[in-house]
């Protein structure tokens, strides 16, 4: 990039051509208050806070950029008194009360205030009230708050690509609205909940979090999501203190997801009511009896000669390996998780290819991450989509070309103009995997079906159904349990328990669950990403990992 | 030494704000100590001020033609208002009515609440006439200082009192500027 000599704060600075004057200042370590501005989204000017004075003018620093001969000024009095008032235009445009309003303390307009000292509303404030939009699950609507940034705007179309967010009417008029305003609940938003995430001021916020207390009362903890097998950088606000999740948010620094979460990896996990297994226990003729770890080790030892081991992808790589190195080759994945087709293409190729197909996955509702960065250039109008499914897939209403999954043949025909489009797919059956692997010009990328499915094949446990005697599950997903011999003695290392488990199992152990445990895990690019432990164990569960070293010892000394 | 006279009233408002003025304890006395005389306030129980008030503090919202009456009354009277707490600086919690229509409200108030029974709308001509809308101390008379808060810290209070007793301009900055 070409330098340029500039002034700023009458120091003569090099700078790169093409940058705007706030970057610039940025790297100076200058400090200008924003607060439509934020890092990935493109800069608006909406707010007009960002304004420095160049030879006399003022300009936005976020939107002009660098040119020669600029004499830049950031803190003259005209700069200082011109952010005062739009400061308080802001303020009294809507309500801006900050005495009722729940956002106070983690407000960006707040704290713009506190910074330049607003101690009273100049003006008279505007008292129309516009009607609050609560009909969204996880999300609340206030345009009382807003102060029409259009953080949330940008961030639903550049970032999450769902395009749902939209301007309407003009002026002090303009309402943030869903769709071709239908309330937020009705329309295609997939509640990924990143417009929450933007809002500088409380006009979106998340129905949970936001009665749990402010920013400084929690523990920020960087983690990556392992609810699948994406690994998405996360942000998680824990109650200091306390033993529970405020909210999630997405890191914005993360090369994987860029700030961008599902509505699984945001709001499930924080409202999984799944019941927990509580304690260990063994069935017998009079129902479940409690039982502690030495006899849950006694027990295993005495089986060892006739028991199989299975495992499945929740598990972190630690884990696998100490339950590898005990059984040895007796370990077994309970679940497919090779894949059909290896994946050749990384998800930073995904971010930046054109063509897709999508095969039988509805990435909305599984890979809601997956889904932003197909969607975000297919709707951003420089992708190309084709949808094969055979059941219903909500991808269907953007996609250039919708076939059912038995058309694949003539359908994969009639894309001419894919050049060498990514096929991205879970799992298919034979006959479709025979298809895909005729043509030479597609690219794929495999979504693994379960967390660290990547991690099972590094270490070489393969999928395979064997009847034993016994049976050793460890693992989140009971459902195959269920297709083993009923006379199968099933020991069960488990978080959740689901009622088929109380049936089917014989010992029902209970483990921490994602959030309770630390570990790694591969993700479908084969990176290697940590899992914090956050909260500690709530029930009298089990610590799977120290458990295991346990049993490794005491296996040994026989 | 010469004497400061302080004068304060409350309008609509939760009496918050003089139990802050209270909290400063023996900053109080020391403010007294330096000059500060107390003259009509809620706590004095006097309710008209000497004609010669230097500082003047407005506490809540302006929502009857009483409050119009005292708080033009406090402006004549003093040199300086100050204005504290959120009801007074911006209009506060009861700016809420302002988004409901005034008969709508009084009849949600005195008539349709669950636990009232026969009620009615008061109507002695000893009450103050509601406002059409909460207005906030600026809006009304002019303020010279401010301090918000919900309610303010005696922190605040007592740093505003001080600069104004030492001679110079108040300002708050940082933890004692709070709008909640």
């Amino acid at each position: 990039m070409e330098k340029i000599k500039i002034k700023i704060n009458d120091n003569e600075v090099e700078v790169e051509q093409g940058k705007t004057i706030l970057q610039v200042a940025k790297e100076l370590n200058l400090h200008i208050p924003t607060l439509c501005y934020l890092e990935p989204l493109s800069p608006q000017g909406a707010c007009r806070l960002c304004l420095v004075e160049d030879r006399g003018k003022l300009v936005t620093s976020c939107t002009t950029p660098v040119a020669p001969n600029m004499d830049i000024k950031l803190d003259t009095p005209n700069v200082v008194n011109s952010r005062k008032l739009i400061l308080q235009l802001l303020f009294t445009e809507r309500n801006h009360y900050c005495m009722y309003c729940e956002q106070s303390g983690n407000c960006e307009l707040q704290n713009l205030g506190y910074e330049f000292g607003l101690d009273h509303f100049e003006f008279s404030t505007y008292e129309k009230k516009f009607s609050i939009d609560n009909s969204h699950d996880y999300i609340i609507m206030d345009p009382n708050r807003c102060v029409l940034c259009r953080r949330c705007v940008r961030a639903c179309s550049e970032l999450a690509g769902h395009f749902v967010l939209g301007e309407m009417n003009r002026g002090i008029e303009t309402l943030i609205i869903a769709d071709m305003n239908v309330p937020l609940g009705e329309s295609s938003c997939t509640s990924c909940g990143l417009c929450a995430q933007v809002c500088p001021t409380g006009a979106i916020v998340d129905k949970r979090s936001v009665y749990l207390g402010k920013d400084v009362q929690t523990d920020i903890i960087y983690s990556n999501c392992n609810e699948c097998a994406v690994g998405c950088g996360t942000k998680v606000y824990k109650k200091k203190n306390s033993n529970f999740i405020v909210k999630i948010y997405g890191d914005m620094d993360s090369e994987i997801n860029g700030g961008v979460l599902c509505k699984i990896g945001r709001f499930s996990a924080l409202f999984d009511e799944k019941p927990r297994v509580i304690s260990s226990k063994i069935k017998d003729d009079f129902g479940f009896r409690k039982l502690d770890s030495d006899k849950i080790m006694k027990l295993i030892s005495e089986k060892m000669d006739e028991l199989y081991v299975y495992v499945d992808g929740s598990l972190f790589n630690e884990e696998l390996e100490l339950i590898k190195s005990i059984f040895k080759d007796k370990v077994y994945s309970l679940y497919p998780n090779e894949p059909q087709i290896p994946s050749n293409v990384t998800l930073n190729d995904l971010k930046n290819a054109n063509e897709f197909i999508v095969i039988g996955v509805d990435l909305n509702r599984e890979f809601g991450v997956i889904g932003s960065f197909v969607k975000r250039k297919v709707l951003g109008g420089d992708g190309k989509l084709a949808v094969f499914d055979s059941n219903f897939n909500s991808l269907a209403q953007i996609s250039h070309y919708t076939f059912n999954l038995n058309e694949l043949k003539d359908g994969l025909e009639k894309l001419k103009e894919f050049k060498s489009p990514i096929v991205i797919y879970k799992e298919l059956p034979k006959d479709i995997i025979e298809i895909l692997k005729g043509k030479e010009n597609l690219k794929y990328l495999w979504l693994p079906p379960e967390t660290n499915s990547i991690g099972l094949n590094k270490l070489n446990i393969k999928h395979e159904i064997k009847n034993s005697k016994t049976i050793l599950f460890f693992g989140e997903n009971i459902e195959a349990l269920k297709n083993f011999d009923k006379n199968t003695f099933i020991i069960a290392f488990t978080p959740y328990e689901p009622e088929d488990l109380l049936r089917r199992a014989n010992v029902i152990v209970g483990i921490s669950n994602g959030f309770e445990r630390d570990g790694t895990f591969y993700n479908l690019d084969g990176k290697l990403l940590k899992k914090e432990k956050i909260l500690s164990p709530k029930f009298e569960t089990l610590d799977l990992k120290k458990f295991l070293n346990e049993f490794k010892n005491v296996s040994l000394v026989k | 030494m010469k004497k400061i006279k302080v004068a304060s009233i409350w309008c609509e408002s939760c009496s918050g704000c003089h139990m802050s003025i209270l909290d400063m304890d023996e900053r109080l006395v020391e403010l007294i100590n330096k000059g500060l005389e107390l003259n009509a306030t809620p706590i004095t129980d006097l309710k008209v001020p000497d004609d010669d008030t230097d500082i003047g503090i407005i506490e809540g919202a302006v929502a009857t033609d009483h409050h119009e009456e005292e708080v033009k009354m406090m402006r004549e009277k003093c040199k300086f208002i100050v204005a504290i707490g959120d009801c007074a600086v911006f209009g506060g919690i009861v700016t809420m009515r302002n988004y409901v229509p005034l008969n709508e409200l009084l009849k949600r108030g005195y008539i349709e609440t669950e636990s009232t029974v026969d009620g009615k709308i008061p109507t002695s001509p000893e009450l103050g006439k509601h406002l059409p809308k909460v207005k906030a101390v600026n809006e009304v008379i002019k303020v010279d200082y401010y301090i918000p808060g919900c309610p303010p810290s005696a922190d605040a209070i007592y740093h505003v009192l001080k600069e104004i007793l030492e001679g110079k301009t108040p300002v708050l900055t940082g933890e004692l500027l709070k709008y909640e």
